[in-house]
């Protein structure tokens, strides 16, 4: 199977993003307040990182985002570190799509409603071969078509607290050698108090970022191709933390 | 080489990726790979590396998504070998 998608899947996608653009003027300032007042989160240089995201985003080719991964709400402390409510409403693509665990963001009917809102695609860890490719393909037809996508190349939340070079998932591989001309922006993103995983991050918590951006290449073919693009990323996600650790000393 | 010689060959390989090593014992062409063997899909791929390098074959994507099964395994290697 290959990461192609038939009329009905595109149709299907294109339906959610417009549901989600209708009802972005609501939700989508709703959780920027609710990170900023209600949980008390600050980011720091978060006006750079912004500039700096709209500035890739305004370049032309498809632009995958790989971050490190924490805890369950990364993806939406991401998305606010990357834009202002005001930037997604005026560049609704600029929003990233996201790919979460079935389990724990699909399980009831609720939660369906919402993340189906909330530009996700849900992914069931461990699924079969097709099931994963036929995911695959709806976020590879979503980032050829200019969609920011958000995934986390480790699969999972780092359980040593340390982004694993030797957990990079293939798949982020193959999507991005699926999508011809794909950029990677890899982003490292930690709260001074997050010490390891968790499901959340601490009431009141800082985060400092870092962006880098390139486009992975590989001299491989087949699944060997897909795992050396994803390790690539991986490294550099590694590297970028111990920027951060560096600096902090 | 033999399918009966790949398999025993697939089945070595894939032994230190393996949760459930008696249903590896009792494995037959039917074993799903991640359901009966409890093999993590994180590892999956690995398996895949190292059955390239074992039997000094390319395997596509593609291919990969229609492997599921140690019968899969073996028949997607005899029609590469």
């Amino acid at each position: 199977m290959s990461l192609t998608l038939g009329r009905r899947e595109r149709t299907a996608l294109l339906a959610q993003r417009e549901v989600g653009r209708l009802f972005a003027p609501l939700w989508v300032p709703l959780l920027s307040a609710l990170m900023r007042w209600g949980f008390g989160w600050r980011i720091e240089g978060i006006s750079q990182l912004r500039r700096e995201y709209a500035r890739l985003r305004a370049q032309p080719g498809p632009l995958l985002l790989c971050a490190n991964h924490l805890t369950m709400l990364d993806s939406f402390v991401i998305a606010w570190a990357l834009g202002s409510p005001l930037f997604y409403l005026r560049h609704y693509a600029a929003l990233p799509w996201n790919t979460p665990e079935r389990r724990n963001f699909a399980s009831t009917r609720w939660k369906r409603m919402l993340v189906y809102v909330m530009k996700c695609v849900p992914l069931r860890r461990g699924a079969a071969r097709r099931e994963v490719a036929g995911a695959l393909a709806r976020v590879a037809h979503l980032l050829g078509r200019g969609e920011a996508l958000l995934v986390f190349p480790e699969g999972a939340r780092s359980r040593s607290g340390r982004v694993d070079v030797d957990s990079a998932a293939y798949g982020v591989g193959r999507l991005i050698l699926a999508v011809p001309g794909c950029r990677v922006l890899c982003i490292y993103l930690r709260g001074r108090g997050q010490t390891t995983w968790s499901d959340a991050p601490r009431r009141g918590e800082r985060f400092r970022g870092e962006l880098s951006c390139f486009e992975p290449k590989s001299d491989h073919a087949g699944v060997r191709g897909s795992v050396d693009v994803a390790r690539q990323i991986v490294t550099r996600l590694a590297g970028m933390e111990r920027r951060h650790f560096d600096g902090r000393q | 080489m033999e399918s009966e010689q790949i398999r025993e060959r697939v089945i070595e390989i894939l032994t230190p990726f393996v949760k459930d090593r008696s249903a590896l014992e009792q494995a037959t062409s039917a074993t799903n790979m991640l359901d009966d063997l409890k093999v993590n899909s994180a590892r999956f791929v690995d398996i895949v590396l190292a059955i390239e390098d074992a039997f000094d074959i390319e395997i596509s994507d593609d291919e990969l998504d229609s492997v599921n099964t140690i019968g899969d395994c073996v028949s997607m290697i005899v029609s590469k070998s």
